[in-house]
Parts: structure tokens; C-alpha cells; sequence
């Protein structure tokens, strides 16, 4: 296979984490799971270096933390009227992802933020990436229940940044490679 | 259809036969939950899901690939056994025989009789099959179809080219008995042609006592008392102490058997009765939520049924269920029992006579059955003090429409990215030629297609070409607030383009639609769309760049075209030309109505650019400009040298 340039091993990179990101996302709200801790929020790297908390914004809506979006999102599954949890589920049809800082060093570790080790810096190149993914799909509410269940059409963009814990520890299998930094989400 | 009706005259056979979809064209999973009959054509008394294993070892359909036959050999496995199913299905449902297998060859197997194979649970078919499946599989995999069991004689179908080399296996000897192979035009007989004369006419008898409790004018079928029918009393079969429960049972199925359709169903029946039947809990009864579920009124009065817990079972049941009658039972004593019920039925509105719910109250319960959308909110435009996605906006949608070159040329460096995503999902509307050679849809390409590098289009002049291949658009006017959805906010951590530490960006996320016109493929239409920007600073240049920010990233969403609640009314866009670059573009037709809070802002923008006055900059924009922030600064630029001093801040 032949070798990508810079570019596109960059443009790869990017492709590869928008997919890893929304596979377990829209998997977790399907399966009815939390999705707070793909938020820089909860990451100690970006609190100590006092990166502001992710800005999520839900339908025209600014939701404060990642769980007040979890708990909108539960509140959403709800059955008005058993009072009973229903299904919610969002359908990928498409994701397209740009990367918008090709070198994205903060927060990272001191190694990387002085870029002193030319071997690490060309290692992590494809890594340090700052991206926007958009999301677009359908969403149906409900399935189960007699009758047709509502069903609209949903964009989400997320602005993803590295997770340093990956990028230095990349065999441990409890991270997550890229943070939600951003999100906005609309449904209509 | 019919409602129940007597029994059919000079009849030989059972008229229903065997299980009938409900639905028509349903699943496996559906006609499970419906009526089984095993090889007499007795209804089976098992609960619905039980099914007694006969139905698919008696008519015999079996796995068709010969690898699936080897492999399952002696054991059932459950690939194999849903295959079974849905072969019977197919059988059992199947048009004409002629026409279903016009390619298909009928073989008759005489001999397995006197073999020692007889002795398995399948009276030895299976492995019969399999052994002709490998015996004929000489030269290629020969499988078999269909396969029935009929005392003496084995049929089977195999594709017209296969037959001779089953039929080659004639008289070879199997399990210690030679057999006989011969083709025949005869059609392979159907399961319910066995059914037998006493199922026939106990079928007969049940379906006569459907016909007398039936009242056609009020769609009633009324199975109450079931313990103390004569009919079904004197008949053997129901002769138990279960009689009320077992009868319920078969007359339900019996009854949804006589619609061909849901909807027939629906309307045929609208109420039932079962009361007096002896009924502590509605367990006893509860496939009537399955069989019937549609039904409006429901007579349970003169049971036992003394709490709510007994009724649970069909909590959330009957969604169209109005009228519920429980006089006679010992629940009515309890205090609340109404209020609860209600909770469980939406459409319940009248209880033992009592109206408790208002068709509007009914309404609502409805609306209630499923998870609710999230609450809709306008714009959400937290673009700092200097509105900059505000202004951005303005300016790039008009522009988009009408001169995409120049909006290339002012927001877009040479590091800029665009690119396009077609949801292409229906094209109903509109379809999706046009796009879909640039799609950098990265989900259904795959991130590693050199696709998504290809249509990855970086820099102004070579997104300022693209554009020009994409149909012309018309975006609706930016003071129709109902027909945009524009979220925006700052976020840090960019790269400053000095090379410098890091910048502040904005993201705006636009949704919304545009009429489209393709003159090339001659479409026209609607198309709702997701437009993503992240805007940064603009590099330093020399000139100074048009803009202090720049577009970093465009990404654009297409889907189709949904109608909006209330969907704006627009000019039909086919004579637009504006494909071809417009040197003067055309300001948009009719008087630009802003709100103050906008032209503020534009006039704002304009005095930060110029340097003039409040005054003049309000008079550059309303102008012929008809405030397009663009235009203003393009009659600025042209008038300059006219203007007095005075129109100008510092030189006050």
C-alpha cells in the first residue's frame, strides 16, 4: 500500500476518530447509556489547564453540564403516559469531518506543549488534531407502542479535541481518543 | 370480509385452512403468536408461542442447503428449525402450486417404510433427506425443497435440472430397504388436505357457536357465559373443568381467523363480552389482548376479579379501548379503581356507564404513547459583542445565491476547507445526481477511501470552482426567522495564524432550506440542509485581508427537502441564472424589512469599516445597497471619493 503523505495521513486520523467517536455515542444513546464522559469536562488534563467546560447547546437550548444532557436525554426516552422508559433511537446516515488546528497542543503534556522531541512530535502528528464533525441521521421516538412514532431529522456537530490520556497511554483500553469540546444539537 | 359465519354446506374439508396471516405477509415472530394446527387440524391448546413440533416434522418442509442438512444432522438446531417454519409458511401460504414451483420438479420416494429409520421422532425423513442430498451431490450440490411425509410415500421438489440425479438414486437401498424414485405431475398434497373428518367437524361446531354469539349490528361477539353453552358443553373436546378459559381460547382465535385483514378485524369486531365466566384474573384470557387488540367495548362484569393487580396483566393493553363494564365484580368496591384504570387505558373514557375521561383528556393520553421530542427553542447566537456569525450570516447567504465567486474570494484563504455531504437517503423530491460525485459522506464512503481525501476541497479559487458546478440556490430571506435555525458560539484553543499560542474561533451551525435550480439536469426544488462554519482570524496580509476572520472550515449537509411547520412561501427560482459570476449583483427584489436590533448591528459594522458617521453609514446601507452589508461597502468604496468630510467620524 502506498505510504500517505502528511496531509492525508492527517485527514485519515480524522476519519478514523470521527467514526470511533460516533459509533460509541449513538450507541450509548441507543442502548439507553450515559454519554458524559466524552466531555472535556470529566478529563483532569483539560481542568487543570482550566480549559472552559464543553459548550453544549440542545436545540437552541445551552445546557449547562454533560449530565443535564444525559438527564434532557432521559427525560426524552420517557413515556408520557405508562411513565415507562421507551426507546429513542438515532440512525447515522452520514458524518463528514474536518480538521480545523493541525497542531493542537493544549493541555497536552509538557514533552509535547514544548515540542522538544522531534521522534514524539512526528509520532503524535496525526494525533494532535483539533476537528468538527457533523452528524446527520434520523430519529425515531419510540418503537415498541402501537401506532406510527414521531420521527425527525437530527444534525449534531461536535468539536473534538485529543485526549492525552490516549495519546500517551494509547494501549489502555478505558480511554477515549478524542473529547467533545463542543457540541450543538438540533432535531426537527 | 364476513363476520363469523355458519357452517359451510357439503363440505369435505375445513373451510378455514390451516393458520392464515393476520396481517398478510407478516414474519415468522407474528403467525407464531397465531393459531397452530397440528396434523388432524385440531387448534392446538398449547399457549400460542408452545407449538407442538409436529406442524414442522409432519408436512416436512426442512433445511434446503445440503451443507445446513449435514451439519444439523440428527438435531434440530435452530437455523434449521426457523428454516422449517418458514418453509411451512411458504407452503402452507403459497399460491398454486404450479406457479411457485414452475422450475421445480415433484419426486414421490417409495421404500422408506420398510427401512429401520422409521423409528425417529420425524418418523425418519430427515435423515432420509440427507442421505439423498449427499448421495445426488456426485457431480454438484443437489438440495431439496419441499418435503412432505405421507404414510408409505415421501414427496420432494428439486430443481428441474437436479431431478436425474435424485432420480439416479432409484432402487439404491437405504437404511436396509431398497427404494423407489419416480417423478410425478401430481401435486404434493398440503397439510390441512389430511386434516381429519372429526377435526373437521368440531372446526364446524365451533364456528357455529361464533355465528350465534356474534351480533352483527352491534360488531358484539359476546363469549359470556361460555361455561354454561350447551354447544360446547355436549362436544368432548371442552369437557373439562378448564371449559370457559379453553373455549375462550380457540373461539378468539377462530374468530380473528375470519378476517382476512387487520382492518377487516378492526371493524368486524368493536366489542366483546365475557362476562360471567368465573374470571379471577385476566391472565385467564389475556391472549384476547394479542388476537383482538383493537377492540372499543368490554364487558368483564359478573367476574371474580376482585383488585387492580388482576387486571394488570393487560396494563397498557387495548390503546382504542373506550368502554369497560366491571359491575359485578368485587373490585368496584375499591375506592380508586376508576382513576387507576384510566391511567392504563388511554382512549378508556366511560366505566360501568360513568363517563371518566373527556374525548380532549383522550386526545392528550394519546399524544402521550410515545417518547416526546425535545422542546424546539429559536437561534441560539452567542457570537460576542461584535456579532460577527450575525453579520457573517448575512452576508453569506445572499451571496451564496448570487455571487459565489466573490464570497470565495472575500472569506476563503488558501487554508480553507469545503466540503459537501449528500444524505441521500430518498431523493423523492429531488434527486441527488448532482451531488453525489462530491459527497464526502466519510460514514458511508469509509474513512480510509481515497475519496475523502479527493473531495476535500482546500482553498478559495478551487472551492470558488466547485461552486460553480453545484446547482444555484435560493436561500429565503434572513428576516424570516421561522425559516432558520442558527446556533453559534466562541471556543478556543485555534492556531493563531501569526504562528503565535492560540486563537479564539466561532462555530455556527445553520440549518435550514433553499430552493435549488438545476439547469443542467433541469430540477427543481426544496432542500433542507446543515451548514457548519468555523470561522478564525485572518491571517496577516498584505493588502490587509477583506475580513479581520476567515472560513476555516465549511461543511455542508444536504438532506431532503421535510416541510416546515409552517413552510415559508416562496417565488417558484427556475429563471434564476446566477450560475455564471455577476459582476453587479442584483440586490434582492422588494423593500428589506430588518428589525432595529440588526440594522443597528450592520450600521455598527459599516462605521467600524469606513470610518464614516452613524448618519451616513445608515444612509450608505439603506441606500441602493437595500442593506446588504456587502453592497453598502461596495457603493463606500465607489462613492468615497464624493463624500464630504463630515461623513466621517475623525474628521468631526
Amino acid at each position: 500500500m502506498s505510504t500517505l503523505t502528511k496531509e492525508e495521513a492527517i485527514i485519515r486520523s480524522s476519519g478514523e476518530a470521527a467514526r470511533a467517536f460516533t459509533d460509541w455515542y449513538y450507541t450509548q444513546l441507543n442502548d439507553g447509556k450515559p454519554i458524559a464522559s466524552c466531555y472535556v469536562n470529566s478529563n483532569a488534563k483539560y481542568l487543570a489547564a482550566s480549559h472552559p467546560p464543553a459548550d453544549i447547546c440542545i436545540n437552541g437550548t445551552v445546557v449547562a453540564t454533560p449530565q443535564e444532557w444525559d438527564s434532557l436525554l432521559d427525560q426524552q426516552r420517557l413515556i408520557p403516559f405508562t411513565q415507562q422508559k421507551g426507546k429513542v433511537k438515532y440512525e447515522v446516515e452520514g458524518f463528514d469531518v474536518h480538521v480545523i488546528n493541525k497542531d493542537y497542543r493544549f493541555a497536552a503534556p509538557a514533552e509535547i506543549q514544548a515540542a522538544t522531541d522531534p521522534k514524539l512530535m512526528q509520532r503524535t502528528e496525526d494525533a494532535r488534531i483539533m476537528m468538527v464533525v457533523t452528524v446527520a441521521g434520523s430519529v425515531t421516538y419510540g418503537g415498541k407502542e402501537k401506532g406510527t412514532p414521531p420521527k425527525q431529522h437530527f444534525s449534531d456537530v461536535f468539536v473534538l479535541v485529543p485526549n492525552w490520556d490516549y495519546v500517551t497511554r494509547p494501549k489502555f483500553k478505558g480511554h477515549k481518543r478524542y473529547l467533545v469540546a463542543s457540541h450543538t444539537y438540533r432535531a426537527y | 370480509m364476513a363476520p363469523p359465519t355458519g357452517p359451510r354446506a357439503g363440505t369435505g374439508r375445513a373451510p378455514p385452512r390451516g393458520p392464515r396471516a393476520t396481517g398478510g405477509g407478516g414474519g415468522i415472530q407474528k403467525r407464531r403468536a397465531n393459531p397452530r394446527t397440528d396434523r388432524d387440524g385440531d387448534v392446538s391448546m398449547d399457549a400460542p408461542a408452545g407449538g407442538s413440533g409436529k406442524v414442522g416434522s409432519t408436512s416436512a418442509a426442512r433445511g434446503r442447503g445440503s451443507k445446513d442438512a449435514r451439519g444439523g444432522r440428527g438435531a434440530v438446531n435452530s437455523r434449521t428449525s426457523s428454516r422449517v417454519v418458514q418453509n411451512l409458511q411458504n407452503y402452507v401460504n403459497g399460491g398454486p402450486v404450479g406457479k411457485t414451483q414452475s422450475n421445480m420438479a415433484t419426486l414421490k420416494i417409495y421404500g422408506m417404510a420398510n427401512s429401520k429409520g422409521t423409528g425417529n421422532r420425524d418418523g425418519g425423513l430427515r435423515n432420509l433427506l440427507t442421505f439423498l442430498e449427499r448421495k445426488a451431490s456426485k457431480e454438484k450440490p443437489v438440495t431439496i425443497g419441499k418435503s412432505l411425509l405421507d404414510g408409505d410415500c415421501v414427496w420432494i421438489t428439486v430443481r428441474k435440472d437436479h431431478a436425474p440425479d435424485v432420480l439416479r438414486l432409484n432402487g439404491f437401498s437405504y437404511a436396509g430397504a431398497p427404494l423407489t424414485i419416480t417423478e410425478t405431475n401430481e401435486r404434493m398434497p398440503r397439510p390441512e388436505d389430511k386434516i381429519s373428518k372429526d377435526a373437521a367437524e368440531t372446526k364446524q361446531k365451533l364456528v357455529a357457536v361464533l355465528a350465534r354469539r356474534y351480533n352483527a349490528d352491534m360488531k358484539l361477539l359476546d363469549l359470556s357465559s361460555l361455561g354454561t353453552d350447551a354447544t360446547l358443553s355436549s362436544m368432548g373436546t371442552f369437557n373439562s373443568k378448564d371449559l370457559a378459559e379453553k373455549a375462550f381460547k380457540v373461539l378468539v382465535v377462530l374468530a380473528s381467523q375470519q378476517y382476512k385483514t387487520a382492518a377487516e378485524k378492526r371493524e368486524g369486531i368493536q366489542a366483546i363480552s365475557l362476562a360471567s365466566n368465573g374470571l379471577n384474573d385476566v391472565m385467564q384470557v389475556f391472549t384476547l389482548a394479542t388476537s383482538l387488540p383493537d377492540i372499543k367495548r368490554l364487558d368483564l362484569s359478573s367476574n371474580n376479579l376482585d383488585s387492580l393487580s388482576k387486571i394488570a396483566k393487560w396494563q397498557h393493553r387495548f390503546q382504542h379501548l373506550e368502554e369497560l363494564h366491571l359491575t359485578g365484580n368485587p373490585i368496584t368496591a375499591q375506592p380508586n379503581f376508576a382513576a387507576e384504570l384510566i391511567k392504563w387505558f388511554p382512549s378508556l373514557q366511560n366505566i360501568n356507564g360513568q363517563i371518566v375521561r373527556s374525548p380532549q383528556e383522550v386526545d392528550e393520553a394519546l399524544k402521550g404513547m410515545h417518547p416526546t421530542p425535545l422542546p424546539q427553542f429559536p437561534s441560539n447566537l452567542r457570537d460576542g459583542e461584535a456579532n460577527v456569525a450575525s453579520i457573517f450570516v448575512q452576508a453569506f447567504f445572499p451571496m451564496f445565491d448570487t455571487d459565489r465567486a466573490r464570497l470565495a474570494a472575500e472569506f476563503y484563504d488558501d487554508d480553507s476547507w469545503f466540503s459537501i455531504q449528500a444524505i441521500a437517503n430518498s431523493g423523492r423530491n429531488l434527486p441527488w445526481k448532482t451531488y453525489l460525485k462530491y459527497s464526502r459522506n466519510v460514514h458511508k464512503l469509509g474513512e480510509k477511501n481515497p475519496a475523502t481525501v479527493q473531495r476535500l476541497f482546500t482553498g478559495g479559487s478551487l472551492i470558488a470552482d466547485m461552486w460553480k458546478a453545484l446547482p444555484s440556490t435560493r436561500h429565503p430571506s434572513m428576516e424570516n426567522p421561522g425559516a432558520w435555525l442558527i446556533d453559534c458560539h466562541t471556543f478556543p484553543n485555534l492556531a493563531d495564524p501569526t504562528g503565535h499560542g492560540f486563537a479564539t474561533g466561532l462555530l455556527i451551525t445553520v440549518n435550514g432550506q433553499f430552493e435549488e435550480s438545476d439547469t443542467t439536469e433541469n430540477l427543481y426544488g426544496k432542500r433542507t440542509f446543515t451548514r457548519t462554519f468555523i470561522l478564525g482570524p485572518s491571517k496577516p496580509s498584505n493588502p490587509p485581508p477583506a475580513h479581520p476572520y476567515r472560513v476555516i472550515s465549511d461543511q455542508l449537509t444536504l438532506h431532503d427537502w421535510t416541510p416546515a411547520e409552517t413552510p415559508a412561501v416562496q417565488a417558484p427560482v427556475a429563471n434564476q441564472v446566477p450560475q455564471v459570476p455577476v459582476a453587479n449583483p442584483v440586490p434582492p427584489a422588494g423593500p428589506v424589512v430588518l428589525d432595529e436590533v440588526t440594522k443597528n448591528q450592520l450600521i455598527q459594522e459599516v462605521m467600524k469599516r469606513t470610518g464614516m458617521t452613524p448618519e451616513y453609514s445608515e444612509l450608505c446601507l439603506s441606500g441602493t445597497a437595500n442593506w446588504n452589508f456587502e453592497l453598502a461597502l461596495k457603493s463606500f468604496e465607489e462613492q468615497r471619493a464624493n463624500l464630504p468630510p463630515t461623513a466621517f467620524m475623525n474628521a468631526v
